[in-house]
């Protein structure tokens, strides 16, 4: 990156770059650095961040010109701390919600600060004047002074920064901090159940974006030797995310290049080609196909086109690892010779629940008292008692409807329970959300899979990993993830407890449906919670990856406490010490294995009809 | 002080200004309901009715075929814009949504730029809604009084198509169920086609019934494109009850800040918007189903 | 900004690199304490007479010299912004075939000025500061221009004139209002030929004190940027001095409002008798149309402290009828003065209508150029500065005028005029009657007193 920072003032001009025009692309490149951080990695799209450019831009402008403060490069950064400020307050309202909304909202902000800073505040901003005057920034050295006031000076000065940005930028994103806001972007749900604080690390992620979005605001005042009060507009906005769009989300350089690309057609539609106006119209059309034909923008197009060109033949990717079993074999046969396949292979030693402050508790370690839950008239769960000792494994079953997975979300604390209390190892933590009761000890695995789609296994069980050994939320962004203690070790036991060792460099995307779901049982596992819960784990899986799921399920079930719903009934049965029967959203009766399948009441409203043909 | 004629006249302004918001707000909070996107192109809508009902003026001289001609064109531009594109990106994620119907908003404006320049056009009111009317205690524009009138009627036709017709029974269950309806057997790409051309349509009419008052311009849409995000912020996305509280909410606050200074109506909007979020964050009428 | 506004020119930047010592937080780990003073990098080159300044002589060294004009050609202002480009190339057309108009202006110019052909070239600036001052950087990097024009709005104006002081290039106005452009704004490589707010003001005040009597009530629409606020400001200060007036209320609205209704409702509340719009532009022909609307015209007598181009044929000769505006040129002045006359033909013949005061300005501030350039002999920047400030008198379209040294300000006449009614035209675009024309010197404030101090010349 360096080398392309020093070549590009040599060669761009011979392309038809004006200077200005490069010292302009770094300006935008770096402002959009801070917004892909916030919109490719972490998944929020803003329409808002001329409100930061702008902010930046005036505070330092106001310094150097009004106030006369001497220190350029330290009124930039005061700029970029106001910026980061106002960001933090803006990212209070408009977190609260999300996708559009959290879109629209950024959209409005942005334009009360443009109206604000045009007249309220016009003492300050200039108004529509902006504030011109601004002094180029100089570097004493002892013996000399050296001034950035040439557009070759400035380059070197603007070139210098946006390698710093660029390489605090790559610090965060491979940092803890940059991989849970990756999950966030591809799960929010998920994330959060893990036990990462996702308000607070989109936050992050916001202020990050606006201190970004400031100190180039600083830097385009520095350059022009003027604040425009145009940084102020909605157009600024529009424009950063069309570059960054154009470049690639994600990619962190792709909004440089996107810069590169938009600046040299505006400049090149407008002066070689007189197109006036329509400049404009032929940008949209290109963006809009851009958007339509090339997901990730020219970067992303770029490296798929490499991948097409290094990679001649895609191996194809074959579900499980065995040999397709021959059709000759009935399916007990079938079944028998999994069984005993899987049971020869070696198995990972256990993990065992990490201890948390009540580790010695003994005795009850979840506790449902009168749970109920109603949508409306219709309820779904009705005065629920339900308690779990330490280290049972326990069973839930019922029929569809039964209100099965409402009370498992109630337990996890993903929906608020309309009336009851939940005690987890003797706490109530009834109105707790699911991150904290995550930190607790407390998760489950979904019946529908909920991966982090765009990461690899081994990124998806470190982003549960980190939940447990960093809390819910920490700022630590320039840290590496291998530093970490304990965590390699973590990630390696849990993937192999999960058997997926062999895959864990693969994308999930490219896994078979029994590895999703061993996947989806790993992260549940890698936060080392000492009360899991289960849904479904063996919903809609071949009977080999089946048999697979049992043999895992009972090796982690040593030494920690598991509920599990399912359907399967034989395989359950054999998991679990008791079994819980739910019907209609109360609890029908609850007993063992044995106990269970002789029920008569069981037998009828559940296993009635199986028993009966 | 407070000049109480000026408040009531200001109270008449955000009424008709609130009309106006709540009818391209609706376009807006239904298409989104039912589709799942939020149109950026919604302003650029607005304006297109505008220029397309100014054409048909140019010709025929009539303003009733202007206003038909407008809304028209403008669902049909919707029609084909969501069986070309939007279509496409149902499968895919919010934030490609915004960013293919922002680029596309920006293709709609400069175009006409392209075609018709900068100039601002202006398409009179027919003869009869001229000059000014005696509500006995104040004088008000004829036809702005006349336009909260017509904005009205579209109000009310849309809620018949919403409440009464087989259609907006699809669409009222799309917003509150979707996999619902996918479950209902209904060809759901046609009914998307028609919601969004209805949708653009609303803010077609919004445009060219308006002409007679700002006159048109290219860049018309965009702040009222930003004027109707409050609004649905406020009401509650995907609400059209919410919709119609949220325009009317949204005049009023703009028309009263403005009789002490206009500098800061747009800042109050700005407040009323975050103490909803704050205190209702689905907005007044929403529920907390989509996001 | 207390001191002035020299922070562009170098020796305040000097000064900032011998206090930025303490920029630690630079982060470059550099922590020395003040650099001998002196010893500069920068291009000092060798001790010839006239060192290369901004673009000289890079740009005066071919066949062609060019001009950069960034003007409207969107937004508010476009329709202005069209006829100021007229102004410039029908002045360049001039310039470069030595017609007899031009000559009357700058006697030393032959075929072309100083032997070499004039080009102009042309952005689109949407008014807006930022992209006037970016399509001027670019025009100094790619045509090495020795002239720069456009404004149509003052912020702009403001913008190019710090941007011009910087760069060490010549910038002539285009239609630019406020005070600030000569006041706390001016600059050394800037010159203004238009009337401004104060001229305006001091010029229209006596005529509405004497129409419309003293002790009257009047309300104020006021665009919100520095144009509007020091056009009410001396429009107000003059009336409320000399005519007892009162301002029942001022209604500021932002650049590019669509619906004045909210505005309007005000000020049909107001019991205001007289309102002065200052808006301009499209606002301008809005806010009038609305103002209709809403019954507050005829009602009201409305003024126009400061003429807009195209008004009349815009709004219709029956709103503008009786209507008092400033203005800088009006067509009907070619009974007065020959150079006039000469202009509105010229122009007619090559467009086909008769031009506004934006096309006239844009006109002779190339021309007077074009004087200073060849009368100094030299496209040297000082020296053509410094002939401008010689404050030598010329022949102009609105008679003898000549430049103030010490704000780069024309001292020339202001133009009153009257809306005629639809049935007195003679033409089709015989809207305006003069009444006035006052000579300038008297309308103008003390050099000084609205904070001019004009910056170095290299």
């Amino acid at each position: 990156m360096a080398a392309g920072l020093i070549a590009a003032p040599f060669i761009l001009p011979y392309l038809g770059f004006t200077p200005s025009t490069i010292n302009r692309i770094l300006v935008w490149g770096l402002f959009g650095i801070g917004f892909d951080i916030l919109f490719g990695f972490t998944g929020l799209l803003s329409f808002g961040q001329s409100a930061f450019f702008g902010t930046g831009g005036m505070v330092a402008a106001y310094l150097l010109t009004i106030v006369n403060f001497p220190y350029v490069v330290t009124a930039v950064f005061i700029g970029t701390i106001a910026a980061a400020l106002v960001g933090y307050l803006v990212g209070l309202i408009a977190l609260r919600r999300t996708g559009i909304y959290f879109a629209m909202i950024t959209v409005a902000i942005a334009e009360v600060f443009y109206f604000v800073e045009f007249s309220p505040l016009s003492a300050y901003t200039g108004g529509e004047n902006g504030l011109p005057g601004v002094p180029t920034p100089t570097l004493p050295l002892g013996f000399t002074t050296i001034q950035f006031n040439s557009d070759s000076s400035l380059y070197a000065f603007l070139a210098f920064w946006y390698f710093v940005g660029m390489v605090l930028a790559l610090r965060i994103v491979r940092s803890p901090v940059g991989a849970v806001l990756r999950a966030i972007r591809d799960n929010p749900l998920r994330a959060a159940a893990v036990g990462h604080n996702i308000h607070s690390y989109k936050l992050t992620a916001f202020v990050i974006a606006a201190a970004y979005a400031g100190f180039a605001g600083g830097l385009l005042g520095i350059m022009q030797g003027f604040m425009p009060p145009d940084a102020f507009t909605f157009d600024t906005s529009g424009q950063l995310v069309m570059q960054t769009a154009i470049g690639g989300a994600g990619t962190l350089f792709g909004p440089l290049v996107g810069a590169t690309v938009w600046l040299y057609l505006s400049d090149f539609l407008q002066t070689t080609l007189h197109l006036g106006a329509t400049w404009k119209l032929v940008l949209g059309v290109v963006f809009v196909l851009l958007v339509c034909f090339l997901r990730r923008g020219l970067i992303g197009g770029m490296s798929n086109l490499y991948a097409l060109v290094t990679r001649p033949v895609a191996t194809p990717i074959k579900p499980g690892q065995g040999a397709v079993p021959t059709p000759a074999m009935t399916v007990e046969e079938e079944q028998k010779a999994i069984a005993v396949e899987i049971a020869t292979a070696p198995v990972a030693a256990p993990m065992p629940a990490a201890h948390r402050q009540n580790g010695d508790f003994s005795g009850l370690i979840l506790e449902a008292m009168a749970l109920t839950k109603r949508y409306g008239g219709l309820v779904a769960n009705s005065a629920i008692d339900f308690s779990v000792r330490h280290g049972e494994r326990r069973g839930i079953i019922g029929p569809n409807g039964a209100g099965k997975t409402t009370f498992f979300k109630m337990l996890t604390c993903e929906i608020e329970p309309t009336s009851g209390r939940i005690m987890f190892e003797g706490r109530d933590i009834t109105g707790m959300n699911v991150t904290d009761v995550c930190q607790l000890g407390l998760t489950k695995s979904y019946q529908v899979n909920q991966l982090f789609t765009r990461l690899t296994v081994r990124e998806n069980v470190t982003i549960a990993a980190l939940a447990e050994l960093r809390g819910k939320f920490r700022l630590d962004l320039f840290r590496r993830l291998l530093k970490i203690p304990g965590l390699t070790e973590q990630v390696e036991h849990t993937l192999a407890l999960v058997n997926l060792t062999d895959r864990a460099e693969r994308p999930v995307a490219a896994l078979a449906y029994g590895e999703k779901r061993r996947l989806e049982v790993g992260l549940a596992l890698a936060s080392s919670p000492s009360l899991l819960l289960l849904d479904e784990p063996l919903a809609g899986m071949s009977p080999r990856e089946r048999v697979e799921m049992v043999k895992l399920l009972k090796s982690i079930g040593q030494g920690r406490t598991m509920i599990i719903i399912d359907h399967d009934m034989d395989s359950l049965f054999e998991l679990v010490e008791r079994v819980t029967v739910l019907q209609e959203g109360r609890v029908l009766v609850e007993g063992t294995p044995e106990e269970i399948k002789g029920n008569k009441a069981v037998q009828e409203a559940y296993l009635g009809g199986v028993v009966a043909a | 002080m407070i000049n109480w004629g000026n408040f009531i006249s200001q109270c008449f302004n955000g009424l008709v200004l609130g009309a106006l918001l709540a009818l391209i707000s609706s376009g807006l909070t239904i298409i989104y309901g039912t589709l799942g996107v939020l149109n950026l192109a919604h302003g650029a809508m607005f304006m297109l009715g505008g220029y397309a009902g100014w054409m048909a003026y140019h010709y025929t001289g009539s303003f009733i075929v202007a206003v038909i001609a407008g809304s028209l064109f403008v669902l049909v531009v919707g029609v084909v814009t969501e069986r070309l594109i939007i279509r496409s990106f149902y499968t895919r994620s919010h934030e490609d949504q915004l960013l293919v119907t922002f680029g596309l908003g920006i293709i709609f404006v400069e175009t006409v730029r392209f075609f018709f320049g900068s100039l601002s056009k202006a398409v009179p009111p027919p003869p009869p809604l001229l000059g000014i009317t005696s509500l006995g205690f104040m004088f008000y524009p004829t036809y702005r009084l006349a336009l909260l009138g017509i904005v009205a009627v579209a109000l009310l036709a849309l809620y018949f198509v919403l409440y009464r017709t087989r259609l907006g029974m699809i669409v009222r269950a799309g917003i509150e169920d979707s996999v619902m309806v996918d479950s209902l057997g209904i060809d759901v790409y046609r009914i998307f086609m028609l919601v969004f051309g209805i949708g653009a349509m609303a803010a077609g009419f919004a445009g060219i019934v308006n002409a007679p008052v700002v006159s048109i311009a290219p860049d018309v849409g965009e702040a009222i494109l930003v004027q109707t995000f409050v609004v649905v912020v406020i009401g509650g996305v995907g609400s059209f009850p919410g919709a119609v509280l949220g325009g009317l909410i949204a005049g009023e606050i703009i028309s009263i800040t403005s009789m002490f200074d206009p500098g800061y109506s747009y800042v109050m909007l700005f407040v009323a918007m975050t103490l909803v979020l704050v205190l209702r964050p689905h907005g007044l009428l929403g529920t907390a189903g989509r996001e | 900004m207390s001191n002035g506004k020299t922070p562009f020119s170098k020796s305040l930047s000097r000064r900032h690199l011998l206090q930025q010592t303490a920029a630690t937080g630079l982060g470059l780990g550099v922590l020395s304490v003040g650099g001998p003073r002196g010893f500069e990098f920068v291009s000092s080159a060798a001790a010839e007479d006239q060192p290369p300044l901004g673009t000289w002589p890079a740009g005066s060294q071919g066949d062609t010299v060019n001009i950069g004009a960034a003007t409207p050609l969107t937004g508010t202002y476009a329709s202005s912004g069209e006829d100021e480009l007229k102004g410039w190339q029908l002045a360049v057309e001039h310039i470069n075939n030595g017609d007899p108009l031009l000559k009357k202006i700058a006697p030393k110019v032959t075929k072309g000025l100083l032997g070499k052909k004039v080009n102009l070239l042309v952005a689109d600036s949407g008014a807006k500061p930022n992209d006037a001052v970016q399509a001027e950087q670019t025009f100094i990097n790619q045509n090495k221009i020795i002239l720069m024009t456009g404004s149509t709005s003052s912020a702009v104006a403001v913008a190019l004139n710090h941007f011009a002081e910087r760069e060490k290039v010549l910038y002539v106005t285009g239609i630019s209002g406020s005070n600030d452009t000569t006041g706390k704004d001016c600059v050394r490589y800037s010159f203004r030929q238009n009337f401004y707010g104060e001229t305006a003001a001091n010029a229209i005040g006596p005529v509405l004190i004497k129409v419309f009597g003293k002790n009257r009530k009047a309300a104020w629409m006021t665009p919100d940027y520095t144009y509007g606020h020091t056009v009410t400001k001396s429009s107000f200060d003059y009336l409320s001095k000399n005519g007892g007036w009162t301002m029942v209320t001022n209604q500021v609205s932002p650049l590019g409002t669509q619906d004045f209704s909210q505005y309007l409702t005000n000020i049909a509340n107001s019991g205001a008798e007289i309102l002065l719009n200052v808006n301009w532009g499209r606002d301008a022909v809005l806010s009038i149309q609305q103002a209709k609307q809403f019954g507050i015209l005829p009602k009201m007598k409305l003024v126009i402290p400061y003429q807009i181009p195209f008004l009349a044929k815009e709004v219709g000769p029956e709103l503008t009828e009786g209507v008092y505006a400033a203005t800088d040129f009006w067509w009907t002045l070619e009974d007065k003065y020959p150079l006039a006359k000469m202009f509105v033909d010229a122009f007619y013949k090559k467009y086909n209508y008769r031009p506004e005061w934006g096309a006239n300005n844009s006109y002779m501030s190339f021309a007077i150029w074009a004087r200073m350039v060849s009368e100094a002999g030299t496209f040297y920047p000082p020296d053509v500065i410094k002939t401008y400030e010689k404050g030598e008198t010329f022949d102009s379209t609105v008679g003898p005028v000549h430049f103030r040294p010490q704000d780069h300000q024309l001292v020339r006449p202001v133009i009153i005029v009257r809306g005629k009614a639809p049935k007195a035209m003679k033409n089709n675009e015989d809207y305006w009657e003069v009444t006035e024309v006052d000579p300038g010197a008297p309308l103008m404030q003390k050099p000084d007193a609205f904070g001019c101090t004009l910056g170095d010349y290299t």
